[in-house]
């Protein structure tokens, strides 16, 4: 595994206004003022991926009776994601869960790095909320037919299965199995772009994702030394 | 060389794919497969503001039921649009109206350049479906607050609708329903990332689009 320092995926770096419209800052200027005024239960943190799902009936079926803040950014890196949580995002809020889904838009970042980002986020997480456990959601395969970034994010996954349950308090939720059909095909019923998840592919997911908030959520205080072995 | 030719906007141009999962394609050939199997009645086209119209209850609710086919593609520009028209995306429909919504990922260019693409789609969809007419909608303000998008986007509005007015084929319908309030800011009630559209955002643009879009189906059939 290689050190933080070393890692640019894990370097915490903020948007730059390349448009000139300033929306990213204003996007993260909101979720800090968020957590001077909510009290979530959990915590969903990431890119477009956690995003767009707020805006699906999903969200408000399944998440937002969980008590939960959606603090996504669509295009974040691991980067951006630390630099946002690390300027004020998880001050004043003391999520039970947080659910991080990320990396699949690290580009310039090879699937170790990626991995070594997320950790990065996860440590982070951990240190910041102790008492919070972290939900890390496995990258998806992307594209219509197979092709290199499907690998690369399969091999993220391989990396945060080894190293995130050593952090304590974290876990991969492995949702990425269920889409890409015999063929090698993944269907636009599922992701309307190739990336990006229609309502069809957010039930796919929401489903497990709930399931285990729920168990995570229900156990008593006391119980938590015996999950965590 | 003609001032078109100059022009980055209106020179037909594919996305590259530089991530290297060949999504962009993927979904320009989906769509002229797409159109082999179709006989729309409206052909909608353009960027994410028209692919995530497509996600959400309100297509069906009010677009499905008009025969209405989805060629949105997420950050197109106008010469992305361009060339996803200009090659095969038209070739096997005849669509009564494309309702056209592009130009706010134009990124380094004018507006007079925006301008300029989305015109030459105008008359690419005048030359592949001579029967058609075309709906230009004007591009949205963005940003939380007040910013140099924001004016290029209205000088592009400003200066679309004065070249569509001439154009017996064309026509150029504002919807923003005043999402800008009176303190200068966009709400995210209304649009989640001060760019994309909330349900609750398309159901204001859509409604008056749908009426608009009703009335010059039934225009066209009492002819
Ligand atoms: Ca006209």
């Amino acid at each position: 595994m290689s050190g933080d320092a070393l890692n640019p995926a894990a370097v915490a770096q903020s948007v730059e206004d390349v448009h000139g419209d300033d929306r990213w800052m204003s996007q993260h200027t909101r979720f800090v003022q968020e957590c001077k005024d909510a009290e979530p239960d959990v915590l969903f943190v990431g890119d477009s991926m956690i995003q767009l799902m707020q805006q699906y009936e999903v969200w408000r079926e399944l998440f937002s009776p969980l008590h939960a803040l959606n603090f996504a950014i669509g295009g974040d890196t691991t980067c951006n994601v630390l630099w946002r949580l690390q300027n004020g995002e998880l001050e004043n809020i003391r999520p039970k869960v947080v659910v991080l889904w990320v990396g699949t838009n690290n580009h310039q970042h090879t699937a170790e790095q990626v991995a070594g980002g997320i950790l990065a986020i996860a440590k982070l997480l951990t240190s910041s909320l102790p008492k919070a456990k972290i939900v890390v959601l496995s990258l998806l395969p992307r594209g219509e037919r197979p092709n290199p970034l499907r690998e690369k994010n399969a091999a993220v996954n391989e990396f945060l299965l080894s190293w995130l349950p050593r952090l304590g308090r974290a876990q991969v939720l492995d949702v990425s199995g269920d889409f890409v059909h015999s063929d090698g095909a993944i269907s636009p019923q599922d992701m309307f772009d190739f990336l990006h998840l229609t309502q069809t592919g957010y039930r796919t997911i929401a489903k497990p994702l709930s399931d285990l908030l729920l168990q995570i959520l229900d156990e008593k205080p006391e119980e938590q030394p015996a999950s965590l072995i | 060389m003609s001032a078109e030719d100059s022009n980055p906007a209106a020179t037909p141009t594919p996305c590259e794919d530089i991530q290297g999962d060949g999504r962009w394609m993927s979904m320009h050939n989906r769509f002229v497969s797409d159109s082999k199997d179709k006989e729309p009645d409206v052909l909608f086209v353009g960027d994410s503001l028209i692919q995530l119209m497509h996600q959400f209850g309100i297509w069906r609710q009010l677009f499905s039921p008009l025969h209405a086919l989805n060629f949105g593609v997420g950050g197109d520009a106008t010469q992305h649009v361009l060339w996803r028209l200009s090659n095969g995306e038209l070739d096997n429909i005849s669509p009564k109206v494309v309702v056209l919504w592009v130009g706010t990922n134009n990124h380094g260019q004018t507006a007079e350049q925006i301008c300029g693409g989305i015109m030459a789609i105008v008359q690419v969809i005048k030359n592949k479906l001579p029967n058609s007419r075309t709906l230009v909608l004007g591009v949205l303000p963005r940003g939380k607050s007040p910013n140099p998008l924001r004016e290029r986007n209205a000088d592009v509005n400003k200066l679309v609708q004065e070249a569509v007015s001439s154009l017996p084929h064309a026509s150029f319908l504002n919807v923003d329903p005043g999402f800008v309030h009176s303190n200068g800011s966009i709400s995210h009630q209304d649009m989640y990332d001060y760019l994309h559209l909330t349900p609750q955002g398309y159901q204001v643009v859509c409604d008056p689009l749908h009426a608009h879009l009703k009335s010059m189906l039934d225009k066209r059939a009492e002819n």
